[in-house]
C-alpha cells in the first residue's frame, strides 16, 4: 500500500521517444488502469515503475522515497507479466516462493506462505506441478500468486489478461477486482482494452503517443474526454465535421455534411467565432431512432422534439448488422454515413432501404476543435 | 501422382546413398587407425599380419606417453573452463546490452583468432609468452587454445541464449534477485546443457590442436598430438595408432555426452 508519484517521466530509445512528460499521483490503495493503444508507452511507464527500465529523465517516488535510481531488485514492486514469465525449471510452489527466498525467508515459512497464496488464487492443489503444463488461465493465477506473495508496495500488471480468451478474461477481471478490494493494495494495470479498464479501474489514465492524455474516474473520462482521440478510443462514435454559421445568446448553430443545420446549446454567451471548424461526436447511445430507443436506456430524458437543443436528421438505412445484444444500422444521410444502434428487440426493426429519423439532444453532442482538443461551448 | 512420389523416393535414396558413401569415406581412415593399433608387428601396416594388445601394453608402460596424455587432459580441461567462462559471459553480456553497435563490432572481432593461421598465432604467442614469463607453462597452451575455443563457445551460447525467454530475467529481478542470484537461480538452470556442450567442444578442440601446441610446449608440457608427431618422425610404429584410438574414443565420448545433454530435457519431458 502506498502512494506513487511519477514526475515528468520521459523515456527515449535512441531517437524515438517512448514516454514523454508523464506526471501522475497514484493514490494509496487505488486500482489505476493505464489504457492506450499499442505503442502508446503504457508498458514502458509500468516497467519504469517496476525499475526494469531507467527513465531518461523525471523521477519516480514510492511513499515519498525517490526510487528513480533503484534497480528492480531493490524496489518493493512486483509485476505480473504479459506472458507471465513463470520459471519453467521450478515447480509451481517454487515459483511462488522464489521472491520470498530472495528476501531471505526460511524454507518452512516461505513454503507455507506460497501455499496460502496459491490457495488464494484457487491453485492450492497445483504446488508440485510443472508450470509449463498449466493452461493460460492457471499460469495467470500462479503469476499473480507469485507477485502477491512478496507483499509488494504496488502490484503492476502488464496486460496479463490479453492472452486469455474472452470468457476467461472477463472472469479474471472480476476476480482481480475482488482480490484488489480484499487486499486494499495499490494496483497499476496496463491494458489496451477499454472494457477491461472500465471493469477494473478506480481511475483510468489514457495514454497516446507516449503521453498521459487524461487521468480520471471512468465515467469522467468517458463523458468528459479531453480530446478527440479519447472520444474515439473509448467507444464507437460518429464524428461529423461542422462549421459555425451563427451564434445566439444560448446556442451555437453549425452547418454540417449532414445537410441540416444543427444546434449546440451553450451556458451563456458562446465563446466561438463564426466560421470556426468543429468536429461533433454523436455516440450511438444519444441517438434516438424514429423517436424511440437509446436515450432512456442511457438514463436520459427522451429527446424533446420541440426544445431549442433538438436536432434531427433523416436518411436511409444502408445495412443492418446484427451484433447480439445490439442491432447496428448504417444510415446514409445526405451522402454521408452515420450509424445508430438499437438495443431493445421489441422496438420496431428497420431494414435496408427504410427511411429513418435520428434525433438527439444537442447537449449530449461533444465538440472538438480542428486540432482535436475538446471545445466546451 | 504416383510417378512423382516414385521419383521422390528415388531421389531420396540417391541422396541417402551418397550421404552414406561420404560418411564411409570419412570414417574409413579412422577404422584403419583403430585396426592398426591392434597390430603385433613393430611396423605400421594395414591390414596387420597378426593382432595383439602389445602396443596398448607398451603405451601404459611409457612414461612419456602417459605424461603427454595427462598434459592433454589438463590443458583440455583448463581450456574448456576458461573458454566456457569467457564465451558464456561474453554472449550473456551481449544479450543484455541493448545498444547493438557494440555487438556489431564484437561479433566479427570474436572470430578473428579462427581466421589467423595457427602457425602465425603459435609464433606470435611464443614471443609474447616469453616476454611475460609464461613460456613453457601449461597456462601458455591453455591460453592459446582458449583463443580458438572461445569463439565457438560464444556462438553456441548466442544460439542458446536466443532461445531463452528473457522475460524470466525481468521476473527474477522484479522478485528481488540481484544480477548474480538471478543468473544463478534463473538463467543458469535454463542454459546449463548449452554450457556443457560448449565446454565439451572447447575440450575436443584443445585435445586435437597441434600447431600452436608444437610451438608452445616444452618436454614437460608436451601434448598427445605433439608427441605423436615427434614419434612419427623417428619411427612409424603402431603406438601412434593406439594413441589416436584413445583420442577418437575421448572425442566420441564427449560427443555422446553432448548429444545426451541436449536431448536430456526433451527426454525428461517425454518420460514424465
Amino acid at each position: 500500500m502506498s502512494e506513487i508519484t511519477l514526475h515528468d517521466l520521459e523515456k527515449q530509445y535512441g531517437e524515438t521517444t517512448a514516454v514523454e512528460d508523464v506526471s501522475v499521483e497514484i493514490r494509496d490503495g487505488e486500482l489505476l488502469c493505464l489504457l492506450g493503444p499499442s505503442g502508446s508507452g503504457k508498458s514502458t511507464t509500468l516497467r519504469m515503475i517496476a525499475g526494469l527500465e531507467t527513465p531518461t529523465s523525471g523521477t519516480i517516488s514510492i511513499e515519498a522515497d525517490d526510487v528513480t535510481d533503484q534497480p528492480a531488485y531493490e524496489r518493493n514492486t512486483s509485476t505480473v507479466f504479459q506472458d507471465w514469465a513463470l520459471f519453467p525449471h521450478k515447480s509451481v510452489l517454487e515459483n511462488v516462493a522464489f521472491g520470498l527466498k530472495m528476501r531471505g525467508m526460511s524454507k518452512d515459512d516461505r513454503q507455507k506462505r506460497a501455499q496460502s497464496m496459491l490457495e488464494r488464487v484457487q491453485m492450492g492443489g497445483y504446488g508440485d506441478d510443472d508450470p509449463t503444463n498449466l493452461s493460460g488461465g492457471q499460469k495467470q493465477r500462479v503469476a499473480l500468486a507469485r507477485s502477491l506473495a512478496v507483499n509488494p508496495d504496488v502490484l503492476l500488471l502488464d496486460e496479463p489478461l490479453s492472452n486469455l480468451d474472452k470468457r476467461l478474461r472477463e472472469d479474471m477481471q472480476i476476480e482481480l477486482r475482488e482480490i484488489h478490494e480484499d487486499l486494499e493494495e495499490t494496483f497499476v494495470h496496463v491494458t489496451h482494452d477499454q472494457d477491461e479498464a472500465f471493469t477494473l479501474a478506480d481511475r483510468i489514465g489514457i495514454m497516446n503517443e507516449g503521453e498521459l492524455v487524461q487521468v480520471g474516474d471512468p465515467d469522467e473520462v468517458y463523458e468528459n474526454p479531453k480530446n478527440r482521440f479519447i472520444e474515439a478510443f473509448l467507444g464507437d462514435t460518429n464524428f461529423v465535421d461542422a462549421v459555425v454559421t451563427r451564434t445566439s445568446s444560448d446556442a451555437v448553430h453549425v452547418d454540417t455534411e449532414l445537410g441540416t443545420e444543427l444546434v449546440l446549446p451553450t451556458d451563456g454567451e458562446p465563446d466561438v467565432d463564426e466560421g470556426t471548424g468543429l468536429t461533433l461526436s454523436l455516440r450511438p447511445e444519444i441517438l434516438s431512432i424514429n423517436g424511440e430507443g437509446r436515450p432512456e436506456a442511457a438514463g436520459k430524458q427522451p429527446v424533446a422534439t420541440d426544445g431549442s437543443a433538438h436536432n434531427a436528421v433523416t436518411g436511409t438505412v444502408e445495412n443492418v448488422i446484427y451484433r447480439g445484444s445490439t442491432v447496428r444500422y448504417s444510415v446514409s444521410i445526405n451522402g454521408s454515413s452515420m450509424f445508430a444502434e438499437r438495443t431493445d428487440a421489441s422496438t420496431g426493426a428497420h431494414a435496408a432501404g427504410d427511411d429513418i429519423r435520428l434525433e438527439w439532444d444537442g447537449e449530449d453532442a461533444l465538440a472538438f476543435s480542428d486540432d482535436g482538443t475538446r471545445v466546451t461551448l | 501422382m504416383t510417378s512423382t512420389l516414385h521419383r521422390e523416393t528415388v531421389e531420396n535414396r540417391v541422396f541417402r546413398a551418397s550421404y552414406l558413401a561420404l560418411l564411409v569415406f570419412m570414417l574409413l581412415p579412422l577404422f584403419v587407425v583403430v585396426v592398426t593399433s591392434f597390430s603385433q608387428a613393430g611396423r605400421l601396416a594395414f591390414p596387420p599380419e597378426s593382432y595383439s594388445l602389445a602396443w596398448y601394453g607398451e603405451f601404459f608402460e611409457s612414461t612419456r606417453w602417459l605424461r603427454a596424455f595427462t598434459n592433454s587432459i589438463l590443458i583440455g580441461v583448463g581450456t574448456a573452463l576458461l573458454a566456457s567462462f569467457l564465451g558464456v559471459t561474453g554472449a550473456f553480456g551481449q544479450e543484455l546490452d541493448t545498444d547493438d553497435s557494440l555487438g556489431a563490432i564484437l561479433q566479427p572481432l570474436v572470430l578473428i583468432p579462427l581466421l589467423i593461421p595457427p602457425v602465425v598465432l603459435g609464433i606470435t604467442l611464443l614471443m609474447y609468452f616469453s616476454e611475460v614469463g609464461l613460456r613453457g607453462s601449461y597456462a601458455s597452451i591453455i591460453l592459446a587454445h582458449t583463443l580458438w575455443a572461445t569463439p565457438l563457445v560464444y556462438f553456441v551460447m548466442r544460439s542458446v541464449f536466443s532461445r531463452f525467454d528473457w522475460q524470466q530475467l525481468d521476473a527474477a529481478h522484479d522478485l528481488g534477485a540481484g544480477p548474480v542470484r538471478s543468473f544463478v537461480h534463473v538463467v543458469l538452470p535454463n542454459v546449463k546443457h548449452g554450457i556443457l556442450v560448449g565446454a565439451l567442444l572447447a575440450f575436443i578442440i584443445s585435445l586435437q590442436e597441434f600447431v600452436m601446441a608444437l610451438f608452445l610446449s616444452t618436454p614437460s608440457t608436451t601434448t598427445i598430438p605433439v608427441l605423436a608427431w615427434t614419434q612419427i618422425r623417428q619411427a612409424l610404429d603402431p603406438m601412434v595408432s593406439v594413441v589416436s584410438t584413445f583420442l577418437i574414443l575421448i572425442s566420441l565420448g564427449a560427443i555422446v555426452i553432448a548429444a545426451i545433454a541436449t536431448n536430456l530435457e526433451w527426454l525428461s519431458k517425454q518420460l514424465s
